[in-house]
């Protein structure tokens, strides 16, 4: 019975979403009012199953672990459909699913005769099963299928306004980001199944402390808190979500005031009997978590809009609640984690009429910060993070895509030998004739003509014979000899140019790596 | 040790491989009234029943060659035509069959110039595709292997959409010809091996029967020397670094359903898998890190290049060479769920990679180009095709729910466990490639409409639909239930490991 109630959890939402999709491919006319309160509909049976649970927890105890099947496996890859259910999952559960109806009930009205309506609903739909499906998850890798299903529906959300092409860049934004710490997500999977055979939450924390310098756990827990931080949109990750705020005001109270953003905080309350025994990892949450916390606190004094101040807010609030978990105070972090949301999803609900609540008018940044020209200008500019990032990883990955293509031009297509698209043969009549006006048959010099390595190997050999006997035994000078040294060394210059960039050092140093390990 | 094969009444590899030789005579004999697409369409739909049939009862629970035939060829040379599959061929039949249907209908209404020459050369391809997952014979194989050119060769130089058509047409053949050249002669060896060893009197009996070879002892050197033979015969096809510049040429200048040939049925890992790995094992467990590397290589370099494209159809070019790096990648760990891994990943670029070349052909037939340049705010003008191919990329990108997850997953994990510096390099190439995807799906979907092209074209028609959401479903159905092709290879993939590690 409990099995079936919490696998229809997630599922009830993804299906009501299906159901949308399947409605728009197959055009049947739906109101769309009447898909708004399908979906309220859908998040209040949630709600009162998940209260159902809540009850039953009361009367019987809780529940626990709860197996519900196998998903698939291979070799030592076992994957369970798996729930948790403490007070942890099942507390922020029945908040979740209250803040989901909610945001349903208002989406209705909020985007009534909006372009793509039914879009939106679906995707809220998919987010908040997904959601779901992360908090009550009973094992890692389900937790990653809502985390992964949540970045999707938060890149389809921020990127709501289909032609605006800055909405659109934020999104590929956030997805990017969210990418590495879903990476970060994988490697801790990776090793759990190694170190603890197995992925299951009420398991991964029973590992036997290593001696080694880096025990396991730490690494494990490294891998975990890669993808919270990313999630939660921690320093120094943090400037995606402040670009998130493109899409519908119902979407953004829920993905980065109420709930998205703290399903990092989650994932880390999850893990806090691992945490704990790694005290470095607690330490760089404390750092993280206060310096998220003075980057949001700071660089929110100077925003002018009320959207950009509240998510400022949030990420300050969200990094101390890391540094609450860094110091041990995982109730405190999580009764703080609910509260706040709560808080948040209020406040964003109602930023689009607040200019109709309030008669005073907005509180200027404080005197104290505008006359630390410095740090008035960091907080502008949001500590240059964004750029900071930029110049890191996606103009060097952009470069070297760059270079890569001018290799596989320059380099690749012609040492296969295979002949080159605009090849020399004669295609036309009037080439032919072009060619034989404009200073003839430039084949004419070579021996021969060959192509690919082992024709081009011969010809050059052929060549290279033919130019001895015509340059040193014949004529016997030295001149053409130098120019042609000059020539290599120069052609050797470029290469070295080349090495001596800064991406390709770190790239040789990442291949050293790659085959040490 | 194999098992032995077994046969299962009816001759169904061989009744399905006759309906395709019936329906390509039928598209030339038959009276003017009957049209090529419809005979071409019927074939595809009966000999789908005959793999269908074939999936039906295979039985997943024995790793031996199942619905075998074996008839004497040529006698003199011991060549058999001998055909069979068993869990890791099984499911490419159908999938095959499905892609081929795919495509028959995507270019129903295209095909003005010759059209009996088009579909009858289709249904060449699809009989020597299907052949090859069947031939059990090396000689067969390599018979089935060389046919695919001649046809693909036609279909890129004649009905190729770009100006550089002939060129690509003949990069692909000349590449595929000069690694033919070694597996010709990596066969042979074998077959003169099992003579060697089985030589007694006056008997010499060259052998090409895939099941005795493999029990055939191998010697060290021999193995080596094959190993390395192997690759260079399948690396063009898979496509390994630097072997893959052919790929993007007729991605771009051939039409979008033979790029969908080309990028969706990975022969050459399938001949890394069926002849590489299991002829050479003990050649492998010392090159293993040969292979982990060629995959690496390619799989970075195919990021970095896909990065860096502008052209729809390019990137994803590049971006499955890229996926075939991490395949291949997964494969040198010579684990079960590497290998099984890799198994849904083929399986998935059938369904994904073929699928969004089938699309972008779609998009090529209404704007005549897929450079984003030219495209842009299709998102909003053409919403159904715009979805469809977000849901084929995000399975590109391993999203769960897809079925792109439990394959990259599997991957990935199994890259991990044996060459742990290359699975870190696959998880930032998962970063990467969520770059290169959603950059090109921006610049190409979103943003405002600027084209009158753009905006006045329709949006899928019904026949296109009809094969976008059964690409969906198949999508969502493998990422939602994976065991469903994990079980079916479990066995034989066991086996495989097994023969690899246990000698």
């Amino acid at each position: 019975m409990i099995k079936t109630l919490v696998a229809l959890i997630p599922l009830l939402p993804w299906l009501v979403g299906g159901w949308i999709a399947v409605a728009r491919v197959g055009r049947f006319s739906i109101n769309e009012r009447k898909i708004g309160h399908l979906s309220t509909l859908s998040a209040l049976v949630v709600l009162l199953l998940i209260l159902g649970l809540d009850v039953i927890a009361l009367i019987q105890g809780l529940p626990g672990q709860v197996d519900v099947g196998t998903w698939f496996e291979s070799d030592i890859y076992h994957v369970p459909i798996s729930f948790t259910l403490d007070w942890l999952s099942l507390g922020h559960g029945t908040l979740v699913a209250l803040l989901m109806t909610i945001s349903m009930r208002f989406s209705t009205n909020y985007l009534h005769h909006e372009a793509g309506m039914m879009r939106f609903m679906m995707v809220m739909n998919l987010f908040a099963g997904s959601m779901m499906l992360i908090i009550l998850s009973g094992n890692a890798v389900l937790t990653f299928v809502g985390w992964e299903l949540a970045g999707v529906s938060s890149f389809l959300l921020i990127g709501y306004a289909l032609d605006r092409p800055i909405a659109t860049r934020n999104a590929q934004r956030a997805m990017v980001t969210n990418r590495i710490g879903d990476a970060g997500f994988i490697l801790g999977i990776f090793l759990a199944y190694k170190w603890m055979g197995s992925v299951s939450w009420d398991q991964i924390h029973t590992l036997e402390l290593g001696n080694d310098l880096i025990s396991q756990t730490s690494l494990i827990a490294c891998g975990f808190m890669l993808a919270a931080l990313a999630k939660s949109a921690q320093f120094p990750f943090s400037p995606w979500i402040s670009r998130a705020l493109d899409g519908p005001t119902p979407s953004s109270a829920i993905f980065y005031g109420a709930l998205m953003v703290h399903a990092g905080l989650y994932l880390t309350l999850r893990l806090a009997p691992l945490l704990v025994q790694e005290p470095w990892i607690m330490t760089l949450l404390v750092i993280v978590g206060l310096l998220t916390a003075f980057y949001g606190w700071i660089s929110g004094l100077v925003q002018s809009d009320v959207k950009s101040a509240l998510i400022f807010s949030t990420i300050s609030q969200v990094g101390l609640m890391f540094f609450m978990c860094g110091m041990g105070w995982f109730t405190l972090a999580a009764w703080a984690m609910a509260a706040h949301a709560s808080w948040r999803a209020w406040q964003l609900f109602h930023a689009p009429s607040l200019g109709f609540m309030t008669s005073k008018p907005a509180q200027p940044v404080p005197r104290w910060l505008s006359n630390q020209h410095w740090l008035y200008t960091a907080a502008q500019q949001r500590f240059w993070l964004e750029q900071i990032g930029d110049m890191l990883f996606t103009h060097s990955a952009r470069k070297m895509a760059q270079d890569t293509r001018m290799f596989e031009e320059r380099v690749v297509d012609r040492l296969i030998g295979v002949p080159s698209g605009e090849s020399d043969t004669i295609s036309s009549l009037v080439r032919w004739q072009a060619m034989k006006f404009e200073g003839g048959d430039h084949r004419k010099g070579h021996i021969g003509y060959g192509q690919g390595v082992f024709g081009k190997l011969i010809q050059t050999v052929a060549t290279l014979l033919h130019w001895v006997e015509k340059h040193m035994v014949l004529k016997g000078t030295g001149e053409n000899f130098l120019s042609g040294l000059q020539m290599l060394g120069n052609q050797l210059l470029r290469i070295d140019l080349i090495l001596s960039r800064p991406r390709y050092l770190i790239f040789m140093i990442v291949i050293t790596f790659v085959i040490i390990l | 040790m194999i098992e032995t094969p077994i046969e299962n009444g009816l001759p169904l590899i061989s009744m399905m491989l006759s309906t395709l030789a019936i329906g390509t005579l039928l598209i030339w004999i038959a009276p003017h009234r009957f049209k090529a697409r419809h005979l071409a369409l019927i074939s595809v739909l009966i000999t789908l029943a005959f793999t269908l049939a074939i999936l039906a009862g295979f039985d997943p629970s024995t790793s031996a060659f199942q619905f075998v035939e074996k008839h004497s060829w040529i006698p003199t040379l011991q060549i058999n035509y001998f055909v069979g599959v068993d869990g890791i061929s099984v499911l490419f039949l159908p999938l095959t069959s499905l892609l081929f249907l795919g495509i028959i209908l995507s270019s129903w209404t295209r095909i003005r110039a010759m059209p009996r020459l088009y579909f009858s050369l289709l249904l060449v391809l699809l009989a020597a595709t299907l052949g090859t997952f069947c031939a059990l014979d090396t000689i067969l194989f390599f018979l089935f292997w060389e046919t695919t050119l001649i046809p693909v060769y036609f279909l890129v130089s004649h009905w190729g959409h770009g100006p550089r058509r002939r060129y690509a047409a003949s990069k692909y053949t000349l590449h595929m010809l000069a690694s033919g050249i070694p597996l010709l002669l990596a066969f042979v060896l074998l077959a003169i091996n099992h003579a060697d060893i089985t030589a007694s009197g006056q008997d010499y009996l060259l052998n090409f029967d895939y099941p005795t070879l493999i029990d055939t002892p191998v010697s060290a050197t021999l193995q080596t020397a094959l190993f390395f033979l192997f690759l260079l015969g399948f690396a063009p096809k898979v496509p390994l670094f630097p072997f893959h510049s052919w790929l993007p040429t007729i991605a771009i200048d051939g039409s979008g359903t033979t790029a969908a040939w080309v990028t969706g049925l990975k022969l050459g890992v399938y001949g890394l898998i069926r002849y590489l790995v299991p002829l050479t094992p003990d050649a492998t467990v010392n090159f293993h890190w040969l292979l982990a590397g060629l995959g690496t290589l390619g799989m970075i370099y195919g990021a970095l290049m896909a990065l860096a494209q502008t052209n729809l159809r390019s990137m994803l070019a590049y971006a499955s060479v890229s996926h075939v790096g991490l395949v291949v990648l997964s494969l040198a760990s010579l684990t079960l769920s590497g290998i099984q891994g890799s198994l849904f990943q083929l399986v998935n670029f059938t369904i994904v990679a073929g699928g969004l070349y089938l699309l972008s052909g779609f998009l090529h037939h209404r704007t005549g180009s897929t450079e984003s340049l030219s495209l842009g705010g299709l998102a909003t003008t053409k919403p159904l095709f715009s979805a469809f191919f977000f849901l084929l990329c995000i399975a590109g990108l391993g999203i769960p729910g897809t079925n792109g997850f439990p394959a990259e997953f599997l991957m990935i994990v199994s890259a991990l466990e044996t060459h742990t510096g290359a699975g870190l390099a696959a998880l930032g190439i998962m970063v990467i490639s969520a770059a290169y995807v959603l950059n090109l799906f921006r610049k190409a979907f979103l943003g405002p409409a600027r084209y009158g092209l753009i905006i006045q074209a329709e949006d899928l028609r019904p026949r296109e639909l009809a094969i976008a959401i059964s690409l969906a479903v198949f999508v969502l159905v493998l990422g939602l239930f994976p065991g469903l092709v994990l079980d079916l290879m479990k066995v034989s993939a066991e086996a495989w490991v097994a023969r690899v590690n246990g000698g």
